[in-house]
């Protein structure tokens, strides 16, 4: 909003998550947020753009047709008048320039999107790890990941995201599970016996991305919320059935397991 | 929390005479969530925090004596500690996490004998006398099963004293969820004499091993320790670990406790 309208950062307020405030919305499912909300508030600037060319018009004394917009200005064609986003947009709420009768006053816009297709986010995640075969502890060394996301609009929080998923991806790999007795009561209910992933279980990542902008949406981009979640589990367990040689091994892949799994591995049986 | 009275105690005399039928409060790292649990509901408690005679570490040569009050923290930070058993300060510098290491206190770590607890098994190692108000107890006679000890009602732990050791190392496998000691064995040699203790695999706490202690006065290696196995009978099991493989892991920590000794 910021880079298109060509106004500062702070002068955008987000509002979000208040259901007196957005009409409608179906959820957060599938990565979607970012491809579907923002392409629907890509639209809703279009037409914002659209109607600020013709309360343009009439400040700058131009036809329609000859009004540019650009880096936050309006110009006209061939000429040297201009007028910033700001005084177009106090002007049409005014409406001293122009015939309230004639054109609507007021700059405010909404718009829906219903996109063309899903978006196919890739990557590649790539986990090397340790297994210690006296206590079966699995030390996971380095994490490599590239993903293409289509055009990032905000990288930092891109790659957080990608860090927590591939945490959430780990914990389920190897320590995370919810257990209930025989009588159905819940073992694991404090996090004194549920494993929580911390830092000392994960690694320093190593995050990479490509862009290739997404064809079914008018920003290019796709989806990323969920890319580092589903691809740290198999990285995880394919990097230890890989070390181990055999493939006998559920999740979590807790210590015990895993020493378990190495007593029946080929490659220990070979190194001893 | 429900309601109950506090007193600071001043001296070891107030602490053990204004104590009646209530609980020492120390680190208060057990006995506070115990109390918001309702799993203790004591109504009188006396806080030791302000003792001066139970704070502080000392060595003569031979023996280090540190007094009841001393946080884990300061035990992992002592010169005097590390000088005279450094795997001591290196087991209390593992315990928990930073927090705990700078409320929790030896005195009520032992007193209160978890059987997952790290100073047990040091103490029992080592051979520690723990010193009270009232008399001296040796380690072997002091940890008395789960959450269990000599210690008789309204009696103070004042001081731990640890003989020094040619070697001692203090090793575990934590549990990966409470980070406390899956399993974790001390290991101490003073010439021929090996002494092996085991915490948190044993279904009644802190025990010693031993098969181990013998194999080890004639080797101290540890190679001495191969083929040695611990029955699972007896040990603990849960979600965390069988007691087949807690088994497993002693055998696996008390090497590794010989080989960092
Ligand atoms: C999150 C967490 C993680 C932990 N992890 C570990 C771990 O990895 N390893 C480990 O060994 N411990 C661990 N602990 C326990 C920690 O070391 C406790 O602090 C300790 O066991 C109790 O010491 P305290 O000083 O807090 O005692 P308090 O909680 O104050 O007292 C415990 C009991 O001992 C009694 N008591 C206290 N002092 C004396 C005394 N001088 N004489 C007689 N009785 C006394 C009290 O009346 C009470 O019954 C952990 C605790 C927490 C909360």
């Amino acid at each position: 909003m910021s880079s298109r309208l060509g106004i500062p950062i702070d002068n955008v307020s987000i509002v979000h998550g208040d259901t007196d405030k957005v009409q409608m919305g179906m959820g957060t499912y599938g990565s979607r947020s970012g491809a579907v909300g923002m392409a629907a508030i890509s639209k809703a600037l279009d037409k914002i753009e659209a109607k600020a060319k013709k309360v343009a018009a009439h400040v700058l004394e131009a036809s329609e047709g000859d009004i540019e917009f650009k880096d936050g200005k309006f110009t006209v064609k061939g000429t040297d008048k201009a007028a910033d986003f700001g005084s177009i947009a106090l002007q049409a709420y005014i409406a001293h320039k122009f015939n309230g009768q004639e054109l609507e006053p007021g700059l405010k816009e909404s718009a829906f999107w219903d996109p063309t297709n899903f978006t196919f986010p890739a990557g590649v995640h790539i986990c090397e790890l340790e297994i210690d075969p006296a206590t079966g502890v699995v030390t996971i060394d380095r994490w490599t990941a590239v993903d293409d996301f289509g055009n990032v609009i905000n990288p930092l929080i891109v790659e957080g995201q990608v860090h927590g998923g591939i945490a959430q991806g780990v914990g389920q790999a190897l320590l995370e599970g919810a257990v209930y007795d025989a009588e159905g009561q819940l073992i694991t209910a404090s996090y004194m016996d549920y494993t929580m992933p911390r830092a000392q279980d994960l690694p320093s990542y190593n995050v990479g991305m490509t862009v290739t902008a997404c064809p079914s949406n008018p920003l290019g981009i796709k989806g990323c919320g969920e890319a580092g979640a589903i691809a740290s589990p198999p990285a995880v367990i394919n990097a230890i059935t890989n070390a181990l040689g055999h493939e006998n091994i559920t999740m979590p892949a807790t210590s015990e397991k895993v020493w378990r799994a190495v007593q029946s591995s080929a490659h220990k049986q070979a190194a001893e | 929390m429900y309601a109950f009275t506090h007193h600071a105690a001043t001296s070891v005399a107030d602490a053990v005479s204004s104590v009646g039928e209530g609980k020492f409060l120390a680190g208060g790292h057990t006995l506070i969530p115990t109390m918001k649990q309702r799993l203790a509901m004591p109504g009188h408690l006396v806080d030791l925090n302000k003792v001066a005679e139970l704070k502080g570490i000392s060595d003569n040569g031979s023996v280090l004596t540190v007094k009841a009050m001393s946080r884990h923290a300061e035990v992992a930070d002592s010169d005097v500690v590390t000088k005279a058993i450094p795997g001591l300060a290196a087991l209390a510098g593992g315990i928990g996490d930073p927090q705990v290491r700078h409320r929790g206190t030896i005195g009520g770590s032992i007193a209160n004998n978890d059987p997952v607890a790290d100073y047990p098994a040091g103490c029992l190692a080592l051979g520690a006398t723990i010193v009270t108000n009232k008399r001296r107890v040796a380690a072997d006679d002091f940890f008395q099963g789960l959450f269990t000890t000599a210690l008789e009602d309204g009696e103070l732990i004042t001081a731990v004293e640890f003989p020094h050791a040619d070697k001692f190392a203090y090793v575990k496998f934590r549990n990966p969820a409470s980070l406390y000691a899956l399993v974790g064995v001390a290991v101490a040699r003073r010439g021929s004499d090996v002494r092996v203790a085991v915490t948190g695999a044993g279904s009644d706490g802190v025990f010693r091993w031993k098969e181990a202690e013998a194999a080890l006065a004639g080797n101290f290696s540890a190679g001495a320790l191969d083929g040695l196995k611990v029955s699972a009978a007896g040990l603990n099991g849960d979600i965390h670990g069988s007691a087949e493989y807690r088994a497993h892991l002693i055998g696996v920590m008390a090497k590794r406790a010989v080989a960092a000794a």
